[in-house]
């Protein structure tokens, strides 16, 4: 599996990503990093206990980190949540909360399939 | 030149990587994981850090409060700040451009983008750097340009008058010294260092009105009639209608001041001056003080009319009315400083009117509050109190050393401690200190210092310092002071004395005992070798000797009397050789019964061996002892512990083979003998059997 595919897999735009980063070294090295950020545990985490502060600010991290490496359809979702969150809109939030997970398992698994095909 | 250092403050460790990657080759990285983290980093670098790339959202802190912080200390100021933040509501844009932020990066990072702002901004601030500087040196330039030429038309009027060249800087430089002496009295006149500085300015024209008075008058040498009095003394308003006919400039800061100086600086407190009699506080504060400043100039200096008097008889004949009456407030700043005064006066007038254009300049130039000075200046005023709050606290010796002016300052408890005065002024001349440190103890802490370098700054030694009576070791540990100049010039030193005595006794006593034999109390062999191996290499010119002996059939004192008799006999030999010898002399038990002495000789060495030797013979008890010794000297066997030891050890065994009791000197024919101490144990293994 390239860069390209792990990209395509997880429906996310690569071009963007390496017009600003522009090395793909540099992007290979925090995809790969994207798998110990402890963000969306806390998302997870917080969510479930009703602290919406912490979410916010996890779901606001995530966004953030997707927008860096042009994970596009994550950072969409997560982005809706976020603003759900900035309002702390509890209901809105936890349907929002869905589609993060399915995105982040989506783009986790690309990840992780990109990794192991690198033997690493 | 050095990378500047960047903060990047962001709790995503994967956005400060990113950041830092991009930015790592041209800038050194330094990263915080929120906003509490990253105001301790700004606390402690300081501005030695050039920019921060600060988030908005985090835990604890998040990027408004470092910025609130920043504001607060000053430091946004000096270091700017980034933005970074997916955040687009143009609210919190504002707000962060209300707290001084310089530019806003968006999420996703751009490399480029990033790379050209940070550089951007950074030129930015170091364009805004110099254009203050050179703001403020052309402020400064204009400021000395005035100041010149109020000096020169003040200079006029003197020159007029016949005073001396000298008075309308003294009274310049009391007025500046009495209203700074009144500020810290009172706060009923509410003075900024602004207002001061414009007084003083304005002081030098006190007297322009006399350019309008008669010369005849002005310069008549007797007593002036009543008609030239009142003429003389149309001078302070006459002065202040020239200043209020500046058109255009009437309300100018200083015009004012000057003006109330010059029409006032004759009214008494008491409102029996000239020429409106006000009374009190109704005379401005600037016209008081310069009335103050004006009299005792002239008292103090020479006139044609008089010489000039003391700064006691000036301020007796002002306290006593004979001038007039003054502002109480006043008359103290004048009593309590006469030093200062005394002191001030001598100092170059030329000085005070440059550090009265300086004063202007930062008044006007920085804003009050969060002004670069300022906040310099309470920084160090906060190291300096905390400090010597410290340093008031410690029990230790510490103390600071400049070399120009050569002083050393101590903390009191090391000055009380020691004996010495707190601040030593030329301490290589201090008697009291050259008592404590030695006659060369101060020499040899200057020779460590100049071993150190600017790179290498820290050194320590150990010494003995004496005081109250007794010598105790202390262990002084320096850290030179280095200028930033290349090469860098040693301006003095920072240093600490910490008393090491009980270790040191402890650890002199360790090592006395290791090398001593524990029951004798001689040296045990490899102690005496060491030493004497010493002592030949320090002294290469002298004779030596070495002896060899070992108690004749020691075994069968043992065997007969027991080994606690053996003991003894051996404690009585020991002391025996102990008495015949001389300090310098080093005498060593050797192991079981057998002795090693050596000596460093003049003359005779035949009778001094003999001497020893037969000191050693003789009865214990009902125990007749006697050794068998072996000596060479260094003269054939060369200067080598082993070759002398193997010689005296040839020559014992030839005296026990000539039958013992006996000594006998080392001599070539000995040259092939066998060892004696080799054969100790035979002849112990052969009494056994």
């Amino acid at each position: 599996m390239t860069l390209q595919e792990c990209y395509a897999a997880m429906e996310a735009d690569y071009d963007d990503v390496l017009g600003r980063l522009r090395s793909e070294r540099l992007i290979q090295k925090f995809v790969l990093k994207f798998l110990d950020d402890p963000s969306y545990e806390l998302l997870c985490t917080s969510m479930d206990g009703g602290d919406l502060d912490t979410a916010f600010r996890a779901s606001h991290t995530i966004k953030g980190v997707c927008q860096n490496l042009g994970f596009t359809k994550l950072g969409h979702s997560s982005h809706e949540l976020t603003e759900a969150l900035r309002g702390r809109d509890a209901g809105a939030a936890a349907g929002l909360l869905d589609q993060v997970k399915a995105d982040y398992a989506q783009t986790a698994d690309a990840v992780r399939a990109f990794k192991q095909s690198q033997g690493l | 030149m050095d990378k500047g250092k960047i903060l990047i403050v962001d709790d995503s460790e994967m956005n400060r990587s990113i950041l830092a990657d991009m930015l790592e080759d041209e800038y050194e990285i330094l990263e915080a994981e929120d906003g509490v983290d990253g105001l301790a980093m700004l606390r402690s670098h300081g501005s030695a850090i050039s920019l921060v790339l600060l988030d908005i959202v985090m835990p604890r802190l998040d990027g408004f409060g470092v910025l609130a912080a920043m504001n607060q200390s000053g430091l946004i100021a000096e270091v700017p700040v980034i933005m970074i933040s997916a955040e687009s509501g143009s609210a919190q844009v504002a707000k962060a451009y209300d707290l001084g932020v310089s530019d806003f990066i968006a999420r996703p990072f751009d490399a480029l983008i990033v790379r050209r702002r940070v550089v951007n901004t950074l030129l930015l601030y170091a364009k805004q750097k110099r254009l203050t500087a050179m703001v403020e040196e052309q402020i400064r330039e204009t400021e000395r340009q005035s100041s010149l030429m109020i000096e020169i038309l003040s200079h006029i009027v003197e020159f007029r008058n016949g005073e001396s060249g000298q008075h309308i800087l003294h009274v310049r430089t009391l007025t500046d010294f009495l209203l700074r002496a009144l500020m810290r009295k009172t706060d009923r006149y509410g003075l900024t260092s602004q207002e001061i500085s414009c007084i003083s300015v304005g002081s030098a024209l006190h007297d322009i009105g006399k350019i309008v008075i008669d010369e005849h008058i002005l310069n008549k040498p007797g007593r002036l009639t009543v008609d030239e009095c009142t003429v003389m003394k149309t001078h302070s308003i006459k002065g202040a209608m020239m200043l209020d006919a500046l058109e255009g400039h009437k309300d100018d800061p200083l015009i004012r001041t000057a003006y109330e100086i010059c029409r006032w600086h004759h009214e008494r407190y008491d409102g029996q001056g000239y020429p409106d009699g006000l009374v009190g506080d109704d005379i401005p504060i600037s016209a008081q003080v310069v009335a103050l400043a004006d009299v005792y100039d002239a008292l103090t200096s020479p006139r044609v009319y008089k010489p000039p008097f003391s700064h006691e008889k000036a301020v007796e004949m002002i306290t006593g009315g004979q001038c007039g009456v003054f502002n109480p407030l006043l008359l103290e700043c004048l009593t309590e400083n006469a030093e200062s005064i005394r002191a001030l006066l001598a100092e170059s007038g030329e000085q005070s009117a440059a550090r009265e254009s300086r004063n202007i300049v930062q008044e006007s130039v920085r804003p009050a509050n969060s002004s670069v000075s300022d906040r310099t200046l309470r920084l160090l005023d906060y190291e300096r109190m905390k400090y010597s709050f410290f340093a008031a606290m410690t029990r230790e010796i510490q103390f600071e050393y400049t070399i120009s002016p050569s002083v050393i300052s101590m903390t009191p408890w090391g000055a009380q401690t020691l004996g010495l005065d707190e601040i030593i002024m030329d301490p290589g001349r201090d008697p009291k200190l050259q008592a404590v440190l030695g006659d060369d103890g101060w020499a040899e802490m200057l020779e460590k210092l100049r071993q150190t370098t600017a790179e290498a700054p820290n050194i320590s030694y150990d010494c003995q310092l004496t005081y109250d009576g007794q010598s105790r070791w202390y262990q002084i540990i320096l850290r030179s002071i280095w200028s930033t100049d290349m090469p860098p010039r040693f301006e003095g030193a920072l240093g600490k004395a910490i008393d090491i005595h009980d270790t040191h006794e402890k650890m002199t006593y360790l090592e006395k005992k290791a090398a001593r034999d524990a029951m004798t109390g001689l040296y045990n062999r490899a102690a005496a070798k060491e030493r004497i191996e010493t002592r030949m290499a320090d002294r290469p010119q002298s004779n030596y000797a070495m002896a060899i002996f070992d108690l004749d059939f020691f075994k069968s004192a043992n065997d007969q009397y027991g080994h606690q008799f053996g003991d003894q006999v051996l404690k009585v030999v020991a002391d025996r050789l102990h008495r015949s010898v001389r300090g310098s002399d080093i005498a060593c038990r050797a192991g079981g019964d057998e002795f090693l002495l050596f000596l460093e000789y003049n003359t005779d060495i035949e009778r001094t061996v003999d001497r020893i030797f037969h000191s050693l013979c003789g009865p214990y008890e009902n125990y007749d002892i006697s050794v068998t010794m072996g000596v060479a000297l260094a003269q054939l066997t060369g200067k080598s512990y082993e070759a002398l030891f193997q010689a005296a050890d040839a020559a014992l065994y030839a005296a026990k083979r000539a039958g013992r009791a006996q000594y006998r000197f080392y001599d070539e024919s000995l040259k092939d003998t066998l060892s004696a101490i080799s054969d100790i144990d035979d002849e112990q293994g052969g009494t056994d059997q």
